[in-house]
This record gives structure tokens, sequence and C-alpha cells, in this order.
């Protein structure tokens, strides 16, 4: 078994200040279960502390490493370089930030813009059902939580707004849609009635192609287009 | 250069919270349903509040169901006590576990996904150190949601602000606080986008900026977690109390060091060494590997030291295995799916038939900023600084002492949260008047150093050194050698900062100067980690001398740490709060300085 690999990454640059882009290249070795972030930080130790990336837990928790490699949506926290090399067949690497929002720095995008979309759907129970007596919790028998607990696990990395087809500009996205359905199926929501108008407004579910490009890239296996399935069918 | 280091503009707030993690954000909701239309801001370092740290939180939240007939409340506080190894403060332990309860509805009445039972109630699980009747066998007090309950602490909290109409600031940094007189009036931050400093007055300041486990290298923290409100509060002359108390987590995932969750212990998992042997019955004859945190790490680095690890070649860290082979599939699939799938995805290998390499990693900070009670910040002289508050980790009221208890920390976060919102709402209704116009301007001074140094050199290189001098030295067993050695490598580390210049020289997402802050931060709360640990001849929780070994009563004490200049520490004293013994209530024995044996 191989114990390093010589990774070439291509990485796409923009520097606000001078208001360029460019692509540059770095080579270092990576040990097999190396992740790209450690590559990354390797770069910025080794070779050049300018790059700008941006990652927080590093354990796929929390999705603010989110980038392209080689095109494809991912954690760059949960990508080992061994399966990198596998998975691709190549030790060169092109690392792109998301299409999502525009690019603040290298890899760092303005997250904010693309968060407007779920800030949009309402991320939070609008109107909630009083609970039944006082001082309890409503109860949830675990196969009606078991109908929608996946869809809660979304953890908003916009991997599936980046690889999905239809356009950011019309469609509020994958992850926002999930948001949304979250609160339908959940019984403490009372407000049913705004939450079907946004899901069913002209940036909801119809503007899905049913490409199923986000469930196929989603770090967390979500089945996320079979909950949008579910919207369009009238959950 | 210097010269573009000024005050772009001013802003005007009620309240501020440095911080959107769980605590900050569980704060910020309660002012806002509390008094509608407040102006609240919100600062987060991270590129949006939902990437904090609170959301890697896994395995779940204690708390005594009122409904539960063989729980009690006053179990939860012996056993967080007992835990503490009696260095919490008795009235915060008593506040925290009396209202934690209601903090599980209102987490749940405004849409926690918490796991259910069969009636469809929030299911509950047992946690190492949870007891019932003082000791006397394990207690189900902890509510969850799967093994992401951080996560979904994290998004009600972001939610209920975001509902009401909170004012986040991503990518920012407080790089000041507005302090004279002892009142705070707000702070001055650096926009990281735009590259831009803008100064901030509010009502109230809380800080709410998490934890310093970078200070380590082998970590389950988020890069973010750089000690930046401990290392703030230092600049502006204040305290930080107990440094020397950080908790070390038995079992880091080889490798990138994250958590692997207590619950793979509760839910059976066995702890074993190089000959595969069961070792946890050697170190804790009845708890086994239910045992407090502090106890399973040294078990498991008592075993590495005496040669019984196994050594991974990538990464070259010797570890023991955690067997989960054993357990039936529902479990893996269920109870432990994320935390089972951590394996597969960063040491490529299937827990349902292999062994898993663990070690300890370093993982809470029980130290912080000290406040009382109601989570105002007191000076060295014990005095609050009014206007200023801190909450969730990076504070220390003190709830957990010298040893945090499982699932007691995303507790404090939230319960405390409360708490300080309701002060802070006191204090807004008081009506703060004739607040100094203070503007600062030491910021200056602080940026123009590592935009002018001069020199070759790396930051991430410096903070790697420091890292592993910090792990070396001052971990899961210290000495008092090796903590003078990694106070030498400080010293060294600080001078070599100094003369690094800076490759890129704009302000906007300039990541190396964010990095070189960071360092800075780091480099304190290090310095003031081994001051405090040299000082503590005595071993307490998670500070284990090995020098040292027993707890002595001379120590029965918080330290309190200064540093007017980076290295002159000034140490004193707090009190720890003994309320409840004093009460005289019922079993008021069992809070005395108990011996903490399981």
């Amino acid at each position: 078994m191989t114990s390093t690999y010589d990774i070439t990454l291509k990485v796409h640059r923009y520097d606000p200040d001078e208001k360029k882009s460019w692509i540059q290249t770095y080579q270092l070795k990576g040990g097999r279960i190396m992740r790209f972030v450690d590559l990354l930080r390797k770069v910025n130790d080794e070779e050049d502390p300018t790059l700008a990336w941006g990652s927080s837990c590093e354990h796929g928790q929390c999705g603010a490493c989110s980038m392209k490699i080689n095109g494809k949506p991912l954690l760059a926290c949960e990508l080992l370089v061994e399966n990198a090399v596998t998975y691709f067949k190549t030790t060169t690497f092109t690392v792109e930030p998301l299409n999502v929002a525009p690019a603040v720095r290298d890899l760092v995008i303005d997250v904010e813009k693309a968060y407007e979309r779920v800030d949009q759907v309402k991320p939070y129970i609008i109107h909630p059902v009083p609970p039944s007596e006082a001082g309890e919790e409503h109860p949830i028998s675990p196969d009606e939580l078991e109908k929608y607990v996946n869809a809660t696990r979304c953890i908003n990395c916009f991997c599936c707004a980046s690889a999905c087809i239809s356009s950011h500009e019309s469609f509020l996205g994958p992850n926002a849609m999930l948001a949304a359905i979250v609160r339908v199926m959940d019984p403490r929501e009372r407000e049913k009635e705004e939450r079907l108008k946004c899901l069913y407004s002209e940036n909801g579910v119809y503007r899905c192609h049913s490409s199923q490009a986000c469930s196929f890239v989603c770090p967390k296996e979500i089945d996320v287009a079979h909950f949008i399935a579910l919207a369009k069918e009238g959950l | 250069m210097s010269t573009t280091l000024k005050i772009d503009s001013s802003i005007h707030c009620d309240v501020l919270i440095i911080g959107a993690g769980g605590a900050g954000l569980r704060c910020g909701a309660e002012v806002l349903e509390k008094m509608p239309g407040a102006k609240v801001v919100a600062l987060t370092k991270v590129s949006h509040p939902q990437k904090s740290h609170t959301s890697t939180a896994q395995g779940g939240l204690a708390a005594v169901d009122p409904k539960d007939p063989l729980d009690s409340t006053l179990f939860h506080m012996f056993d967080t006590w007992k835990g503490s190894d009696c260095t919490a403060d008795q009235n915060v332990v008593k506040k925290v576990c009396e209202s934690a309860w209601d903090q599980i509805l209102w987490l749940e009445n405004r849409g926690m996904h918490f796991s259910r039972d069969r009636q469809g109630r929030l299911s509950k699980r047992t946690f190492g150190g949870h007891t019932r009747n003082f000791g006397e066998s394990s207690a189900y007090r902890a509510v969850f949601e799967a093994d992401r309950t951080g996560k979904g602490i994290m998004d009600t909290n972001w939610g209920e602000t975001l509902k009401r109409g909170i004012t986040f600031i991503n990518l920012c940094m407080a790089v000041e606080l507005l302090i004279k007189e002892k009142q705070c009036v707000g702070c001055i931050i650096f926009k990281q986008k735009e590259g831009k400093f803008v100064r901030i007055y509010a009502k109230a300041t809380v800080i709410a900026s998490g934890g310093s486990g970078q200070v380590f290298q082998v970590t389950t923290n988020c890069r973010q977690n750089t000690g930046d409100g401990l290392a703030l509060v230092l600049e502006a002359g204040l305290p930080v109390m107990d440094p020397e108390a950080v908790q070390f987590h038995p079992t880091g995932i080889v490798g990138p060091g994250i958590l692997a969750s207590e619950t793979l212990r509760s839910v059976g998992g066995i702890l074993r060494n190089k000959t595969l042997e069961p070792f946890m019955v050697h170190y804790a004859p009845k708890m086994k590997e239910l045992a407090p945190r502090d106890l399973v790490a040294r078990a498991i680095e008592s075993e590495i030291r005496e040669g019984r690890g196994i050594l991974n070649p990538d990464h070259n860290i010797p570890h023991v295995w955690i067997d989960l082979r054993h357990l039936p599939d529902e479990i893996h699939e269920k109870q432990i799916p994320e935390v089972s799938s951590f394996f597969r995805r960063y040491v490529n290998l299937d827990p349902k038939t292999e062994l898993c390499p663990v070690r300890p990693s370093n993982h809470y900070h029980m130290g912080g900023i000290p406040t009382n009670e109601f989570g105002e910040v007191q000076d060295a002289n014990q005095e609050v600084i009014v206007g200023l508050y801190a909450v969730g980790e990076c504070a220390a009221a003190s709830f957990h002492g010298f040893n945090r208890l499982g699932t007691n920390s995303i507790l404090e976060l939230i319960t405390m949260g409360q708490l300080v919102a309701d002060r802070v709402i006191e204090h807004m209704k008081e009506g703060p008047e004739n607040m100094p116009k203070i503007r600062g301007g030491q910021f200056v001074t602080r940026f123009s150093r590592y935009i002018d140094a001069k020199g070759r050199d790396n930051i991430g290189q410096i903070r790697n050194i420091m890292r592993s001098v910090m792990t070396e030295k001052v971990s899961v067993f210290r000495t008092e050698e090796g903590i003078a050695e990694a106070i030498e490598t400080l010293n060294e580390m600080k001078e070599r900062a100094e003369r690094t210049a800076l490759a890129g020289r704009g302000l906007a997402m300039n990541q190396e100067l964010l990095q070189r802050w960071e360092l800075d931060n780091l480099l304190a709360v290090a310095m003031v980690i081994c001051r405090a640990a040299l000082d503590r001849k005595e071993s307490r929780g998670a500070h284990f001398r090995d020098d040292y070994p027993e707890r002595k009563d001379e120590f029965n004490y918080h330290t309190l740490t200064t540093m007017p200049e980076f290295g002159a520490v000034e140490l004193s004293r707090r009190e720890v709060d003994m309320s409840l013994f004093k009460a005289r209530g019922d079993h008021y024995e069992n809070f005395d300085f108990i011996e903490r044996k399981y």
C-alpha cells in the first residue's frame, strides 16, 4: 500500500484588492489518511500563508469547508487523500470555491449571501402549537419523527445547492427546501399555510428538475431529492 | 501601513454578544423574547452562527425530569459537585441544575428534534458520573437528539434569534473591550470581509466566545476555539479563573483528534490495550468504562506510557482501542450512526468489524472569565465590571470546577445563557445612564505590530510548536519540570511571532492577519494555563500533577490570573462557594470537600 502520494493542487484564487482571478499550482506530499483540510493547511504552513480558505469543526458537522474538488462539491475535511486518489483516479486536483455566492477571497465565499435563501423559508417554528399540558413536552412518536428526522440533519454546507442543475437565481435551493419541509412535517408547527405558499412559490419545489444531484453529493447522505419529491406530491 | 488602522464607523445597540454559539444565542433569544424590539447584535468569527463549535456536541443534555420518580435535582447537584472535584461553586450548581428541565422544554417547544421513546416522550440515557442516590447507581437523565444534540441546540437558538430580528455580523473579531472605571460600554471589532475596524457601543456586552482547545495539538475543538475571549479580558487587565482546569476527553479519534463521544462507552464500547485486555477494571472497578472523563483519560495515558499502547503509522500517534464489534447493528445504526461513521470516514475502517483507535484529546476548558452567579464579569478584586457579562465555555461561574461531567456543558450554555439574559434585561431596565464615551485605541498598537513586523517565519509553524509542547508537557500528566519547559518555549514562540512579517498586505479577508491575532491569543492563554498549573502543587479533577498526585485542602480555592504583560502572570485566589453545604439542608454532608472516588 502506498503511504504517501505526490499531490498537485490547482487552486482557483481571487484577490479582492486587485480584482484579479488566477489558478495557482501547489505540489506537496500527502499521507494516505490526511484530509484535504490538512493539505490546505500544509500549503499555508510550508509554502503560501496567503491562500485563504474556510473551515471550522473539521469533522463534517458544520459545513464550513465545502468546496469543489475536481468539480464535485464536498467537505474538504472529509476527503482523505487515499480516497480522493481512488475516487478521481488521479493525484492532480482542481480546487474551487462553491458557486453558490460570490468569492470574498480565494476559496472563501460570501456565505451570508448563500444563507439569504435559507432565511427566506424561515428556518424556525413560525407559530408553535402550545404545549398540551403545563410543563410537558409535545408527544411525538418515534415513527412520526422518523418520517422527517433525516431532513433535520442538514448542516447547510450548500453542496446540494452547488450541484443542483436549477438556477440559483430562481430556485431557493434544495437545502432551503429541506428547512421548509421539516417544519411542514413537524407537528409542533401551526403555520402550515405560509409554509406551503413558500414551498409552492415560483422559487419553490417546482423549480426542481429531479436530477437528484442533491442526494448524490450530500455529505450527510440525506436523500434530499426524496423530500423534495414528497413536497411535489403535496406531503 | 498603520495609517489605515482607524475606526471606520460606530454602531449603537442595546446588547452586544461576542460569539454566536449556543450560549450567546440562548442569551440573545431570551432578551428578544422578553424585550421585543431590543437591538441585539451578535458577532461571530466564523462564516455563519451555524458553523459554531456548539454544533459539534454529540451526546446529550443532563436534566432531571420532575416526572421521574427515581431521580432528583439534588442528585444532579451532588454529581456535579463531586465530578468537579469539589471546586464548582455551589450557588451556580444549584441554579443550573434547578432550571435544567425548564430549559429542555424551552428548546422542545421551539422545535428541537429530541429523540423520543415509544410513548413519544423525550428519551433519556445514562452518562459517566451521573448517578442516583449519591453514587449508588447510574441515572438516566441525559436527553439527546441522536448523536447531534449540540446541532439541535444551535439550530433552535439560531432560528429563534433570526425570527426575533437579531443582527449578525459574521467573519468578525472582537479586538478591544471599551472599559473605564469598572464599566464596559462595548467593543472594537474587526470585520474581516471588509478589512475594517468598527466601534460598537452597547448597554450590555456579553462575551460568549467559546473555548481555547487550539492551545493543544490533539483536540476535539473546532479551528476557531483559540481562546479569544480570554485573551480579550487579559488584555483589558481582567482575570482568567482556573485556567489550569483543562479537560481531556478520553477518546479522541486518532488522526483528526475529533471526538468519539462518551456514548460509545455508555452503549457498551470496551477499551482495550495492545494485548486486547479490557483494562478499565484496573482503574475504576465499579464504573469501568463509565467512570468520569479524567479517570478514563489517565487510564488510557497510563496504558500508553507503560508500553501497552499501539502506534498509528500514518500519524505517528500512540493510542488504545475501543471495541464496538460486539454491539448489535441496531445500536450502530440508531444510537451512534454519526460517531460510528467518523471511523469509516477519517480512519478508513469499519467499527462493526474492526477495532477503532482512540487516545485522549483536549476537549473542554472549565476555567475562563470569572463571573458571579448572574454571569457578571469580575475583576481580580471580585468586583463587578458594570455592563460586562460572560457565558458559555469562555466563562467560569463556576459550574464545572476542575472537571466537567459529560452532558453538563451544553446544559450550562442554555441555562446560563438564559440567566445572563435575565440580568442583562434588568440592567437595561435600570437604564444605564451617562455611559462614558470610551474611544479605545490599543488595537492600533497591536495590529501595527503585526503589519510592520519584519522577518521571515511562518505563523502556522510557530502555532504548531506551541501546540505540541502544550500537549506533551501540560496535558493529562503535568510536572514542574515539564511546565517550566513549556513556559520557556512559549516565550521563544512569542519572540518568533513578533519577528514574523505577513506575506499578504491587504486587510480584507487576510487570513494570515487573523491567524497572527489568534496566535497572540493562544500564546496568552497557554501562558496563564502554565503558570496556574505550576502554582497548583496538587492534583484536582482534570489538573493532574505527577509530582503531586493527591488533592490537598490547602488548595481548595479558584485560581485567578492576570497578565499585565506577556509572561508576567499575577496569581490570586477566589473562594469556592459552599452555600449548599452551609445551608445545612437534607444531605448537606455530601456537599463538603468529599473524596472523589467512583
